[in-house]
Formats: C-alpha cells, structure tokens, sequence
C-alpha cells in the first residue's frame, strides 16, 4: 500500500525550465519558502508589543533568541558577535525545516541530502574563508599541529587536510540521516496500523498497539528535529572557531 | 545521633557524587552510557564513514589525475581511515564538540594526531 519512502519524492508544483535546467518550483520550494516566512513572522509579530513582561509568543522568540546568542558567545567569546547572524539563520532555517516537516501531509526539506549539503558546504565555505581573511595564509597551519616531528609532516598534514574536508560531508550526513530515518519509521508504523486494522478479529484489536508507539515516536522526532538544529548550529560555531582561533 | 550522622554523611557523597557525573558529562568510567554518551557514538559513526569518504574520493581523483591506478585508493583509504580515527578522538575527547571547551594543554591540542600514525602503515 504505502511506501514508507514515497513521502520523500519531490513533486513539481510550477514545473519551469530555463536553459535546458529544470528550476520548476517544487513542494520542498514551497516548504523553505514556508519556513523562512513562518520564522520572519515569528520573530516580527512576537516582538511588536516589545513588553517588559513578555507573552507566550515573546517568550518563545526570546528564548530561541537567548539560546543561540548564549551558544554563540560561549563558543566563541566577544568576537562572535558579528557571526550572531549567521548563526542564529542557519540555526531557524534547519529548526523550521524540522520542525514543520512534523506537520502531517507537510514536506521535510532537510530530508534531501542536496539540501543539508548546500548549508553544510555555506556553513564550511564561510568558516574557511573567515580563516583564510583573518589569518591570511597562516590560516593552513591549522593542518599542521604543534611540537609535530618534521618527518611525520607530510603524513599529519594529509590527514588533518582529510580530517577538515570530511567535516561538510558529516555534517550534512547526519541531519539527513536523522530525518529520513525518523520519517520512514513513522511511516513504516503508520502503515502497521491500517493494515492491522484493515484485517480482521484480532489483528484489528492490535492495530492500536503500533498507534501507541507512534504517538511516542511523534514526540521523540520533535525532540530529535530540536537537536539536529542545535547540533548543526554548535558545529557551525565550532567550525568558526577554528578559523578564528586557529587553535 | 550516629545514626543521623551516617546518614547526612551518605547524603554528602550521594551529592558529590551527582555533582562529579554533571561535571564530567556523565562519563564516570563506570562504564554505563549516558544520554549524552549515545549521541556521540551516533556522531562517531558519522564522523569515521565521511572521513573514509573523503579519502576515497580523493584517492579515485589522484589515481586519474596521476594514472596510478589502484595505488591512490590504497593510499587514500588508510588516510581516511586515520582521519576517521582523528575525528572520533577528538569529538570523544571534547576538543571539537563540546561548547567553549579548553583544552588543559592549549599549545597542544591536536596532540592525538600522533597516535595515529601507526593505523596508516
């Protein structure tokens, strides 16, 4: 009946085509196109009454708001002011993604590996190019690491280069991952139900049994859409102190 | 009395105790993993399988670019399996994942690189 991985199809909603690409304007643009609204709206219409006590919606804006500067600033100190913007865009774009990916018949962009790859190469590409503009090419002793032999030189510095590239690849392996695998198993257990329910006598009794465990898993995929944010929020902030730090 | 006293005092390093676990992570070598233990070892699976990844990718691109065909690839692979090996060292270790981490040895931090020299030969 259902294949758990049909809901990762991308589906054309304004098919477009320029110059012999095909740039049609799908059901993932419309979920980004979403995502970054919702989170604009959010964080506009919450903090329009700017009151001393906040209500819930404030709260909720001050709280995300809080949370990245807090991760930022301990990450990277003073100087990570002016990457606050970075950080906190990435942090709602992927956090928005996750979480409305939750909303059933929606779409999960940040189940596309083409999508996590992008903002981890952005992600990568800024924090090597923070480096390389701050420490010029001082920045490549980054490869290198104190008190190493000479001999072992050209080894280490192969390794270290591999070790860093691997970096973008992990980081969007991981939130993909994540995603998919969560979604296929609510799918798979969704799936269990109607087609207990659809048989007969006792099987039909049991068709809540897989109800009950995705309704937990509903909750543990909210959790894991938070932490997946998060994650790949202090990574970024981690990647950015290594190029500004250079250990 | 003395009783009372034994109590408080079990209390004491009852506290203490919960205190250490918070500061350490959770990782009191007792061997049980926490939460925060069970997200790194996800995060180490990821970090090895991407660092092999870049290896090979780069071992086919040199054995192309140079027609050292199959040699890149070997070569490549055990650098990506060090690499791999370096990521999960340092993720395990703090150096890398962990917020506002400072190593004890600041001038010294990569130092786990040369431990593993030896998985490439």
């Amino acid at each position: 009946m259902a294949n758990p991985l049909q809901q990762f199809v991308i589906k054309p909603l304004i098919p477009l085509n320029i110059g012999g690409y095909d740039v049609s304007f799908t059901q993932s643009s419309l979920w980004m196109g979403l995502a970054v609204i919702s989170a604009t709206l959010l964080m506009t219409l919450s903090m329009r009454s700017k009151s001393v006590v906040p209500n819930r919606w404030q709260n909720v804006t001050e709280m995300i708001y809080e949370f990245v500067a807090g991760m930022v600033h301990e990450a990277l100190g003073h100087e990570g002011r002016k990457y606050f913007a970075f950080v906190f865009s990435v942090f709602m774009i992927v956090l928005m993604g996750n979480m409305l990916g939750m909303i059933p018949y929606s779409f999960t962009f940040t189940s596309h590996i083409v999508v996590t790859g992008t903002l981890a190469l952005m992600v990568f590409l800024t924090a090597t190019l923070v480096g390389i503009f701050r420490h010029g090419l001082h920045f490549f002793t980054l490869f290198l690491p104190a008190g190493l032999p000479i001999f072992l030189a050209p080894l280490i510095i192969l390794i270290e280069i591999v070790s860093y590239l691997s970096r973008p690849i992990s980081l969007s392996v991981r939130l993909f991952a994540n995603m998919v695998a969560g979604h296929t198993m609510m799918k798979v257990f969704a799936g269990f139900s109607v087609m207990m329910a659809a048989s007969s006598g006792l099987g039909m009794a049991g068709a809540v049994l897989p109800l009950l465990i995705n309704t937990a898993l509903v909750g543990l995929e909210i959790l894991i859409a938070f932490i997946q944010a998060y994650v790949f929020a202090v990574l970024t902030c981690m990647y950015l102190k290594d190029a500004i730090e250079l250990h | 009395m003395n009783d009372k006293s034994g109590e408080l005092a079990r209390k004491i390093r009852e506290a203490q105790e919960r205190q250490r676990q918070i500061v350490t992570g959770g990782n009191d070598g007792s061997g049980e993993p926490g939460k925060d233990e069970k997200g790194k070892a996800l995060r180490a699976g990821t970090d090895l399988v991407a660092a092999l990844a870049v290896g090979i990718f780069l071992g086919y691109w040199v054995d192309r670019w140079l027609d050292t065909k199959p040699w890149g690839v070997i070569f490549f692979v055990f650098v990506g399996f060090a690499a791999g090996f370096l990521n999960i060292y340092r993720s395990q270790t703090g150096q890398d994942y962990k917020v506002g981490f400072k190593p004890t040895a600041p001038d010294a931090p990569k130092d786990g690189a040369s431990g593993e020299d030896g998985k490439t030969d």
